[in-house]
């Protein structure tokens, strides 16, 4: 199954670590430490979040680092903006359809 | 927390009785929106269109006008035929002299699944911290 940003932030745990890491990069384990479920469990979801791409882990020193790639979330937010944009082409008709129908002289007949 | 539902202001070069006229004639709507014979701008009435962003992607909208206030306020509900989720589509008219400001506000899109193939209600929780962090990405990305 193809892994992509939807089915990342389906889950709410992996919602509540990209929130987490989403301003600061942190330890797998000082991420994992803000859950009450066990390190299995977290180390699984960043398995899933690195495989959307959504977060990347990188080493420091001896410890790993959890690093979110918010800018992969912008194809989430893409349908939001497809209403954007048909709304916008819509009243862009609207406008349009009312500025010709002023210019329609009363009279029928004459075209530029 | 609120999901930030989509606003879109005008100002239009026309009246509040042609702009209504606009969005409630089917003869009118025809030419700038979808071919609705039969539309009456009235509450219960309902109408269905089907549109996509492209070809491949065409889906049933179904529509059920939940108020309408001649020269004010047409609200509908707008959803997808077997799909869940229910968004609600308002536009709402303000005579300026010869013009008329149009504010057309349509809430409630975080209810429909983005993605067929993922589940609602895990989507819906949550959505709203989520595009909080996407929106300082990219208003920080945008400087």
């Amino acid at each position: 199954m193809k892994r992509d940003a939807f089915q990342a932030i389906a889950d709410p745990t992996r919602r509540e670590i990209l929130s987490m890491i989403a301003h600061q990069s942190l330890t797998v384990n000082a991420v994992a430490g803000n859950f009450n479920v066990s390190r299995t469990a977290i180390y699984k979801h960043l398995k899933i979040l690195t495989e959307c791409g959504l977060v990347t882990i990188y080493p420091l020193g001896r410890e790993r680092f959890c690093e979110a790639r918010m800018e992969r979330l912008v194809e989430v937010s893409e349908w939001i903006n497809q209403y954007k944009q048909f709304w916008n082409s819509k009243l862009n008709a609207l406008e349009y359809y009312l500025g010709a129908v002023k210019k329609i002289p009363v009279k029928k007949g004459k075209r530029s | 927390m609120k999901n930030e539902p989509i606003v879109i202001e005008r100002k239009l070069n026309a009246t509040v009785d042609e702009v209504w006229k606009a969005i409630t004639d089917p003869v009118v709507m025809k030419n700038w929106y979808f071919d609705l014979p039969g539309f009456k701008a009235e509450v219960g009435y309902e109408f269905s269109f089907t549109g996509g962003k492209d070809e491949n992607n065409q889906y049933l909208h179904l529509c059920k006008i939940t108020e309408a206030v001649k020269n004010k306020k047409l609200s509908y509900s707008w959803r997808y035929d077997g799909y869940e989720g229910s968004s609600l589509v308002t536009f709402e008219l303000t005579p300026d002299g010869n013009s008329t400001l149009l504010k057309l506000t349509h809430e409630g899109l975080h209810t429909f699944p983005a993605n067929p193939d993922f589940a609602k209600e895990n989507f819906v929780q949550g959505w709203t911290e989520i595009t909080k962090a996407l929106q300082e990405f990219l208003s920080k990305q945008s400087v």
